[in-house]
């Protein structure tokens, strides 16, 4: 009883202080981008841009495009704010959004249903000598955007986004068997570019 | 001897078998299945090493964010906090001379006049408001029906206050009363 009456007399001073002294959390940001609150939002987007930004980025390697992908992703959660679970977290939410975003553009786009010959043609993704860190990474990027946009959904979800094969089939709305068959395939794929 | 399929050398490196043993019983003595393993291994690494990138311009100046965005509390947390303020000034206020004529003579013992006679003064000065607050004369107040304003029915009323005070944060903290 002690406890209790001590804890109701002097907590909400405490909390005060060590709420209005502490940085908001993500959740606390969530609720008032709510209410209407865009300085909120804002503030979550400056912390997820960058995650986003990259999954945009590896999903189309195209930097203006995957900017104004990041932007749509965010317009998009902001719109649909209501729906998340606050008990998840947000930053795989988001990440998972911008994926299936920039899948849905990529298939409304038809550049990449099939390999994209013209791209590898130009590129010899055979390593010479001593490769630099930023040559190799071009190389992984343009092995990736040889892929079909939905098989480069999947690695993106698996590999960068670390999603069970299962969440990967809820995410994408697709059977497990295709899940597997597109990351296995995918693979493959993308070890003959990498070579 | 038969091979590890492509299949079981994915799922096993994703973490999605649910029998790992036999896969590393086989992989312990098959070379080639260890081999194409190491190459998966391989690829996923170079997956990984993939570097994040940075944005060319900031996307949150879209959404007009603010440099230093204070946290803010739930209104009725405010609403504690601010009650709990006033309490503690009135009882600041009310306690404080009786705090002052309690100290003063352990003042004096410890020889510190100078200290001593400060506070003397503020008491006097204290006095000096209460005298004057007592000359106030309070504005008559209307008389309910029903209601006698006597002073057993006021204690009354701030127990109860008190209590629906107490009761009031013990709800609100009642996550983190454990």
């Amino acid at each position: 009883m002690g406890r209790v009456v001590f804890l109701a007399t002097f907590l909400p001073l405490e909390l005060y202080y060590t709420v209005a002294m502490t940085v908001p959390t993500d959740r606390d940001l969530i609720l008032r981008a709510r209410r209407g609150d865009r300085d909120a939002f804002g503030e979550l987007v400056t912390r997820y841009q960058t995650g986003v930004f990259n999954v945009c980025y590896r999903m189309t390697d195209e930097r203006r495009e995957a900017e104004d992908l990041t932007q749509e992703t965010f317009l998009r959660v902001y719109s649909r704010l209501d729906m998340f679970d606050l008990e998840r977290e947000f930053g795989p939410w988001v990440r998972r959004a911008a994926a299936n975003l920039c899948l849905n553009h990529l298939e409304s786009q038809k550049v990449t249903a099939q390999f994209n010959e013209e791209r590898d043609a130009g590129e010899s993704l055979q390593p010479e000598s001593a490769i630099e860190l930023r040559e190799r990474s071009e190389q992984i990027r343009a092995a990736l955007m040889s892929l079909p946009a939905n098989y480069r959904a999947v690695v993106e979800l698996r590999h960068y986004q670390e999603l069970s094969y299962d969440e990967i089939a809820n995410e994408l709305n697709i059977p497990l068997s295709d899940v597997k068959s597109h990351l296995f395939r995918a693979r493959k794929l993308l070890a003959e570019k990498l070579k | 001897m038969n091979h590890l399929t492509d299949e079981i050398l994915n799922e096993y490196l994703d973490n999605e078998l649910a029998d790992r043993a036999p896969v590393e019983k086989h992989l312990a003595t098959c070379a080639d299945c260890a081999a194409r393993l190491a190459a998966l291994q391989a690829l996923f690494a170079e997956l990984d090493s993939l570097p994040e990138e940075t944005l060319s311009h900031d996307i949150a100046a879209h959404f007009v964010p603010s440099p230093h965005l204070p946290a803010t509390l739930p209104r009725s947390l405010r609403l504690a906090v601010t009650l709990q303020a006033a309490l503690a000034v009135i009882a600041i206020i009310i306690a404080a001379p009786f705090v002052t004529e309690y100290v003063s003579p352990y003042l004096i013992s410890l020889q510190m006049p100078s200290f001593t006679e400060i506070l003397f003064q503020a008491e006097s000065q204290w006095v000096a408001w209460l005298d004057a607050l007592s000359q106030f004369q309070m504005p008559t107040l209307p008389e309910f029906p029903f209601v006698e304003l006597s002073s057993l029915y006021i204690a009354i009323a701030l127990g109860g206050a008190s209590i629906l005070w107490l009761v009031g944060n013990g709800l609100l903290l009642r996550k983190h009363i454990k």
